[in-house]
C-alpha cells in the first residue's frame, strides 16, 4: 500500500494536468462571490435609500432590477463553477483509467491475471469514480475557502475597519480551523469507513455462506448476529464521533458569533454608544452590509467541510491504484524479442523463471517450436507446464535467458477456462477474429461439433450468451473457444490443459477438433495429462520440477 | 402514470424507517431548530441594526427616542447559541439514528436473503451480485438523512416563514408561501424527474463497465495472444464515454438545481422586500420590520441547498430499492416447508419423474429422474461436471424445488416436511466449503451450537485434523475464513466433514466428499466414515467411481447421469469396504 503522502502527490499531479479547467472553476466561484457581495451591497443600499434618504419605492426600480441581474449572473457563475469542475474530473478519470489499463496490459496476462478480476474491475470503475468529488468539488473549494474570505475581509475593512478586525481575529484561526475541520471530518470518515467496511465484510461473509447456514438451519441465529454486529458498531462509534462532530459545531459557532458580534457592535455604534475608532461613521448602509457579509465570510469554509470526505475517499482510492501501478511491468523488449534461429516459430534459450516466495519454478531450459509440429508437454501438476506455455507466449518475462519469436508471429491461446463475454454467439466468436464473416463463423462451429446446437437455436448466431456464458455447458463453452482458434489464422496455438474440466464425450469432441486444426498448418503446443490429447503429438516432452526429463521410450525427443 | 417517480418502490423501506418514528421526528426537529435559529439570527440582527440606526438618527435629530437593547441583544445571543448547540446535537442524534436504521436494514435484508433458494444464491458466484447488493444497501442507508428529513424540514420552514411574513404583510406572506412552495416542488420532485433517466442510466452503465472490465481482465491472455487488446479497449472506452455522458447530465442537472436555489431564494427575498417596502411606505409596518422580513427569506437558502443534489439522484435510490424488493419477492417464492415431522433414523427415498430447468439454460439440468432407495442404503450417482449431480443434491436438500415430479422421504412429500425437522435430518456436504470469519471453534459450532470443546476436539480427531488443531498456537480460537488463517482445500473439506460428524442426520448427501484430499488421507477416512454412515441413508455424488481403497464405502446402488438424464440405475455390489 502506498503511503498517504505519495497518494496526495499523485492526486495533485493528476489534478495539475487539468489546471485549465480547475482554474476556470475557481474563477467562476470567485465571480459568484463577487456577485454575492455586489448583490448584498445593492440590497443594503436600497434599504438605506428607503429608510434614511426617504426615496420613493418606485424610484428604486432600477436597483431592484440590478439585484435581480446580479442574482441571475451569480446563478450562471455557480453553474459554470460546477461544470468546469466536472469537466476536469471527467478528464482526470479518463486519464487514470487509461493509465491503469495500459499498466495491466504491460504487466501481461500472468501478472495482471494474478489479481482478482472483481477487485481490479472495482478499481477501474468505482475507485476511479471516487476521484470525482475530490477533483470536481474539493479542489476548487480549497482555493475558494482562501480567496472568498479574503475578498470579503477587504470589503468589510473598507466599510469599517473595526468590524473587519473582528473578522480578522478569526482569520488567523482559519488555517487552524481548516486543520481542525479537516482532522475532524477525516476522523469521522475514517471511523465510518472502517466500521462500515467491517460491517459489510461481516454481512458479505454470512451471505456468501448462506447455503451452509440454510443447510444447518442457522439462518435465524445469523440474522440476529447481523443485527447485533451493526448495533454493536453503533455503540462503539458514538464515542469518537462525539468529539469529531465538534468540528461542525465549531464552524456553526463562528458563523453565529460573527453575526451576533457584528450585529451588537453595529447596533450599539449606530446608537452612538461606541465612540471608539470608526464607529461614529457607521451608517445603516455600512452596518447592514457588514452584517450581511459576516455569514458569507465563513460560508466557503463550511462548503469545504462538506466536501472533505471526497478527499479521504480519493486518497483511499489512490492508495489502491498506486499499489497496482507500482508493480513492475514486463520489459518491452521481452515482448517483442529478437528473431529465432532457423525455421523455428518461437524459441526459448536458457530461460529460467522465479516466483516470489517459491524460488525457481522453471529452467534453465531450451526449447524450439518448429512449423507445423504438435508438441505435447506432460508432467505432474506444478512441474512448470503452464509457466512454460506462458513463457512461449511472452505473457511473462523470464528472469534469465531470452525468448525469440518470429517477427509478426500470430499467436492463439486457450486454457481450461474458456473466455466468454456477455453478448451474442457471433460476438463471442468475433472477439479474436473481428472481420470473420457469418459463413466463416458457421463453418468454425461445425468443425468443433457445435453445428447441431447452432441449428437448434432459433436466433442462430445472434443468440445471446449470459454472463460467463450461462446457457452453455462446460464442454460447449470450451468448444466455442476452440472454434475461435479455427477463425484465427495463427502460426502458433498454445493450449494449456484445454480439456481439464470436461467429461469424456466433450473431451473427445475437443480432441477431434484440435486434430482437424493441426492439419491446417499451425504449430500446436499442448500442456496436458490426458492420454487422448497426448496421442495428437508429433513430439512429446516431459517436464518435472521445472526441467525436461527423458521422454517415455519409443518417442522422439527434442534435439 | 400515477407514480412517475416510482416512489412506490421505496415504500417498504419507508415503512422500516417508520418503526423509529419518534427518533426520526426528533432528528428532523433538531435540524429544523438549527436552520430556524439561523434564520432567526439574521432576521433579528437586521431588525436590531435598522432599529438602532433609526433611533440613532432620531436622537441625532434631537427627537426623544430610545431603544430597549436588552431584549434584542438577548435574542441574538440566544439564537446564536441555539444554532451552535442544536447543530451539534443534530449531528450526533441523527448519526445515531442512521446507525440504528442501518442495523435494522441489514437485519431485515439478511432475513430476506436467508429465504432465497439455491438458484438465486448461485447467481452470486456468476456475477458481482454481492458488490451490487452492498452498494444498494449503502444507497438506502442515506434514505433518511438525504431524502426524508431535509425536504420535510425545508417544507416546514417554508410554511413557518410564510406565516411569519404574513403576520406583518399578509399579501407578501401569501405570495412568498406560494413561490417557495413551487421552488420546493421543483427542487424535490422536479429535480428527481429531471435526473431519473440519467441516474438510473448511470447505475446501469457503471454495471456494464464493470462487467466489461471483468471480461477484459479474464481475457487478457486471449486478447494479447490474438493482438486484439486495442479493439476490446475501444469497447471499454465506448462504455466509459456513455457512463460519463450520464454523469455529465447528472452534474448539469444538479448544478442547475443548486444555481436555482440561489436564484429562487434571491428573487423571493427581492419580492418580499418590494412588498414590505410598499407596506412600510403605507405606514403599515415599522422600518426595522421591513428590513427583517427579506433578511429572514435570505437565510432560508441554507435549508434548501442540499435538496437538488439528493433528489437528482433519486433514480439510483429507487433502482436500489427495486432490486432489493425483487430479492424479497424472490424469497417469498422459495419453499419454506410444511408441518409434517420427519422422524429420526434413516429415511427411504423416492424420486418420481423429477425435472429441473434453470431459466436461460439451453438444456434442462435434470430430466425425468426417477429412482427409489430403501432406508439405510447407499447410492452412488456418477456423472461428468454439468451432468446434474449438484442439482440433484440441491433438490434432495430442498434448496430448490423441482419444476415437475415428486420427491418423497419415507412416503412424505418433501415440500410438506417441517423445515426444522428437515434440516436436522438431512445433511449435505456440498462441493463448496463455506468458512466464516471467526474462530475454528465458531466454524465448527455452525453445525452444533451447543457442542463443548471436547466434542469439537473429537470431531477434528475424527477427520484427522486433531494434531493439526493442537499444533495451532491459538488452538480452537485460531481465526479462519477470510482474513484469518488460510486453510488448504483439503483442510477445509475435512473441516466440513467434521461439521457433518457433529450432527446426527438420517439422510446424508455427499457431493465429491474426497475432493482435494490425498489418497492416504482418504484411505484413513473411509473406514471411519463407513462406521459413522451405518444406519443412515446415503447419496454419494461423484465424478467417477473406481473400486479402489479410496472410493466411498458401502455403495449398494449405482446410478449414472448424462446431461440430466439417469441412464442407469441398479443395485450394485458392495465395494470399497476393506474393513467390513
Amino acid at each position: 500500500m502506498a503511503g498517504d503522502g505519495e497518494s496526495r502527490r499523485w492526486l495533485a499531479a493528476q489534478a495539475a494536468a487539468q489546471r485549465g479547467w480547475l482554474r476556470l472553476a475557481v474563477l467562476s466561484g470567485l465571480l459568484a462571490s463577487l456577485l454575492t457581495i455586489a448583490q448584498l451591497g445593492l440590497l443594503a443600499w436600497i434599504l438605506s435609500q428607503l429608510l434614511v434618504e426617504g426615496s420613493a419605492l418606485d424610484s428604486l426600480g432600477g436597483a431592484f432590477l440590478a439585484v435581480a441581474g446580479c442574482l441571475a449572473l451569480r446563478a450562471l457563475a455557480q453553474w459554470g463553477q460546477e461544470m468546469a469542475g466536472q469537466e476536469a474530473s471527467e478528464r482526470v478519470r479518463r486519464r487514470v483509467r487509461t493509465e491503469l489499463l495500459d499498466h495491466l496490459a504491460a504487466l501481461g496476462p500472468v501478472r495482471a491475471g494474478a489479481h482478482h478480476p472483481g477487485g481490479v474491475a472495482s478499481q477501474l470503475v468505482e475507485q476511479v469514480d471516487a476521484l470525482d468529488g475530490y477533483v470536481a468539488r474539493f479542489l476548487p473549494h480549497c482555493y475558494l475557502a482562501l480567496a472568498g474570505p479574503l475578498t470579503i475581509l477587504a470589503v468589510v475593512a473598507w466599510l469599517d475597519w473595526l468590524a473587519a478586525a473582528f473578522l480578522l481575529l478569526a482569520a488567523p484561526l482559519i488555517p487552524l480551523f481548516m486543520a481542525l475541520v479537516g482532522a475532524g471530518a477525516e476522523r469521522v470518515n475514517r471511523e465510518q469507513f472502517a466500521a462500515v467496511t467491517r460491517l459489510s465484510s461481516h454481512f458479505l461473509d454470512r451471505v456468501r455462506g448462506m447455503t451452509t447456514l440454510q443447510l444447518f438451519g442457522r439462518t435465524a441465529d445469523a440474522t440476529r448476529e447481523v443485527y447485533t454486529a451493526a448495533d454493536h458498531y453503533r455503540r462503539l462509534s458514538l464515542r469518537p464521533l462525539r468529539l469529531a462532530f465538534l468540528s461542525s459545531a465549531v464552524l456553526e459557532f463562528f458563523a453565529s458569533v460573527a453575526i451576533a458580534v457584528v450585529a451588537i457592535y453595529v447596533g450599539f455604534g449606530l446608537l452612538g454608544y461606541i465612540d471608539y475608532g470608526p464607529s461614529p461613521e457607521l451608517t445603516l448602509f455600512s452596518g447592514l452590509l457588514v452584517l450581511l457579509l459576516a455569514p458569507e465570510f465563513f460560508q466557503p469554509l463550511r462548503s469545504l467541510a462538506q466536501h472533505y470526505h471526497d478527499r479521504a475517499a480519493a486518497i483511499g482510492a489512490a492508495q489502491g491504484m498506486l499499489a497496482l501501478l507500482a508493480e513492475p511491468a514486463r520489459p518491452r523488449h521481452q515482448r517483442q524479442g529478437p528473431a529465432p534461429r532457423g525455421d523455428a516459430r518461437v524459441e526459448l534459450v536458457g530461460v529460467a523463471l522465479n516466483h516470489p516466495g517459491r524460488g525457481r519454478v522453471l529452467g534453465p531450459l531450451d526449447i524450439r517450436v518448429a512449423p507445423g509440429e504438435t508438441l505435447v508437454i506432460t508432467g505432474p501438476s506444478g512441474a512448470g507446464k503452464s509457466s512454460l506455455l506462458q513463457l512461449l507466449a511472452g505473457f511473462v518475462a523470464p528472469d534469465s535467458g531470452v525468448r525469440r519469436a518470429l517477427p509478426g508471429l500470430r499467436l492463439a491461446w486457450l486454457d481450461q477456462r474458456p473466455w466468454l463475454v456477455q453478448g451474442s454467439l457471433a460476438e463471442n466468436l468475433r472477439l479474436t477474429a473481428p472481420s470473420a464473416s457469418d459463413a466463416q463463423l458457421v463453418v468454425a462451429l461445425e468443425r468443433v461439433g457445435l453445428g447441431e446446437m447452432l441449428a437448434g437455436l432459433p436466433e442462430g448466431l445472434a443468440t445471446p450468451l449470459g454472463e460467463r456464458g450461462v446457457g452453455l455447458s462446460g464442454g460447449q463453452a470450451q468448444r466455442l473457444a476452440v472454434a475461435r482458434l479455427f477463425l484465427s489464422d495463427a502460426d502458433l496455438v498454445l493450449l494449456d490443459e484445454p480439456t481439464a474440466s470436461l467429461d469424456e464425450a466433450s473431451e473427445a469432441k475437443v480432441v477431434a477438433a484440435l486434430q482437424a486444426l493441426a492439419v491446417d498448418g499451425p504449430s500446436l503446443v499442448i500442456a496436458t495429462h490426458h492420454p487422448a490429447l497426448m496421442r495428437l503429438a508429433t513430439r512429446h516432452r516431459v517436464i518435472e520440477a521445472g526441467h525436461f526429463v527423458a521422454a517415455p521410450a519409443g518417442e522422439a525427443s527434442d534435439a | 402514470m400515477r407514480d412517475p417517480l416510482g416512489v412506490q418502490a421505496l415504500r417498504p423501506w419507508l415503512r422500516l424507517l417508520g418503526e423509529h418514528r419518534r427518533r426520526l421526528w426528533g432528528g428532523a426537529g433538531l435540524l429544523a431548530l438549527t436552520l430556524g435559529a439561523a434564520i432567526g439570527l439574521l432576521a433579528l440582527a437586521g431588525w436590531f441594526i435598522t432599529a438602532s440606526a433609526l433611533t440613532g438618527l432620531a436622537m441625532a435629530a434631537g427627537l426623544a427616542a430610545s431603544l430597549d437593547v436588552h431584549l434584542p441583544g438577548g435574542g441574538i445571543r440566544a439564537f446564536a447559541i441555539t444554532r451552535t448547540v442544536a447543530r451539534y446535537l443534530e449531528r450526533l442524534y441523527n448519526h445515531d439514528t442512521v446507525l440504528r436504521l442501518l442495523a435494522d436494514l441489514r437485519g431485515r435484508l439478511f432475513a430476506v436473503l436467508s429465504r432465497l433458494d439455491a438458484r438465486t444464491l448461485a447467481q452470486q458466484r456468476a456475477s458481482d451480485w454481492l458488490t451490487r447488493l452492498i452498494a444498494d444497501i449503502d444507497t438506502l442507508d442515506g434514505l433518511y438523512l438525504r431524502l426524508l428529513a431535509p425536504p420535510l424540514v425545508a417544507l416546514g420552514l417554508i410554511g413557518l416563514l410564510a406565516a411569519f411574513v404574513a403576520l406583518w404583510v399578509p399579501a407578501a406572506g401569501g405570495l412568498l408561501g406560494a413561490g417557495l412552495l413551487l421552488a420546493w416542488l421543483w427542487l424535490t420532485a422536479g429535480q428527481a424527474r429531471l435526473g431519473l433517466a440519467a441516474s438510473r442510466g448511470r447505475v446501469a452503465q457503471r454495471q456494464r463497465l464493470r462487467s466489461l472490465a471483468v471480461e477484459h481482465l479474464q481475457g487478457l491472455a486471449e486478447l494479447e495472444a490474438h493482438g486484439v487488446t486495442g479493439r476490446h479497449r475501444q469497447r471499454l472506452a465506448a462504455c466509459e464515454a456513455r457512463l460519463q455522458a450520464d454523469q455529465r447530465r447528472l452534474a448539469r442537472y444538479t448544478a442547475l438545481g443548486t444555481s436555482l436555489v440561489g436564484l429562487g431564494v434571491g428573487l423571493a427575498m427581492l419580492a418580499t422586500l418590494w412588498l414590505a417596502a410598499a407596506a412600510w411606505q403605507r405606514g403599515e409596518i415599522a422600518g426595522a420590520v421591513m428590513v427583517m422580513l427579506p433578511l429572514a427569506v435570505l437565510a432560508l437558502g441554507e435549508a434548501l441547498a442540499l435538496l437538488p443534489g439528493a433528489f437528482t439522484q433519486l433514480g439510483a435510490t429507487r433502482a436500489a430499492a427495486e432490486r432489493l424488493n425483487g430479492l424479497a419477492e424472490a424469497g417469498k417464492g422459495a419453499a419454506t416447508g410444511g408441518t409434517e415431522p420427519l422422524p429420526g433414523g434413516a429415511p427411504s427415498l423416492t424420486l418420481g419423474g423429477v425435472c429441473l430447468h434453470y431459466p436461460g439454460a439451453l438444456q434442462p439440468a435434470l430430466e425425468a429422474v426417477s429412482l427409489s432407495l430403501g432406508a439405510g442404503e447407499r447410492l452412488a450417482v456418477t456423472g461428468a461436471s454439468g451432468a446434474g449431480k449438484s442439482s440433484l443434491a440441491a433438490l434432495l436438500s430442498r434448496q430448490l424445488a423441482p419444476d415437475a415430479g415428486t420427491i418423497h422421504f419415507n412416503e412424505v412429500a418433501l415440500p410438506a416436511i417441517d423445515e426444522g425437522a428437515l434440516r436436522t435430518q438431512v445433511a449435505l456436504l456440498g462441493q463448496r466449503v463455506d468458512l466464516f470469519q471467526g474462530s475454528l471453534a465458531e466454524n465448527l459450532r455452525i453445525a452444533d451450537p451447543g457442542a463443548d470443546d471436547a466434542s469439537l476436539g473429537r470431531a477434528l480427531d475424527w477427520v484427522g485434523l486433531g494434531e493439526w488443531g493442537e499444533s495451532l498456537p491459538h488452538g480452537m480460537a485460531t481465526p479462519v475464513g477470510e482474513g484469518g488463517r488460510a486453510l488448504s482445500g483439503g483442510q477445509a473439506r475435512r473441516l466440513a466433514l467434521a461439521r457433518l460428524w457433529l450432527r446426527d442426520p438420517g439422510l446424508v448427501l455427499l457431493d465429491e466428499p474426497f475432493a482435494d484430499l490425498d489418497t492416504a488421507t482418504v484411505e484413513r477416512l473411509v473406514p471411519r466414515l463407513d462406521t459413522w454412515l451405518a444406519g443412515r441413508t446415503v447419496v454419494y455424488l461423484l465424478h467417477r467411481l473406481d473400486d479402489g481403497p479410496a472410493s466411498p464405502p458401502g455403495v449398494t446402488h449405482r446410478a449414472h447421469l448424462v446431461a440430466g438424464q439417469l441412464t442407469h440405475f441398479a443395485p450394485g455390489c458392495t465395494i470399497g469396504q476393506d474393513e467390513g
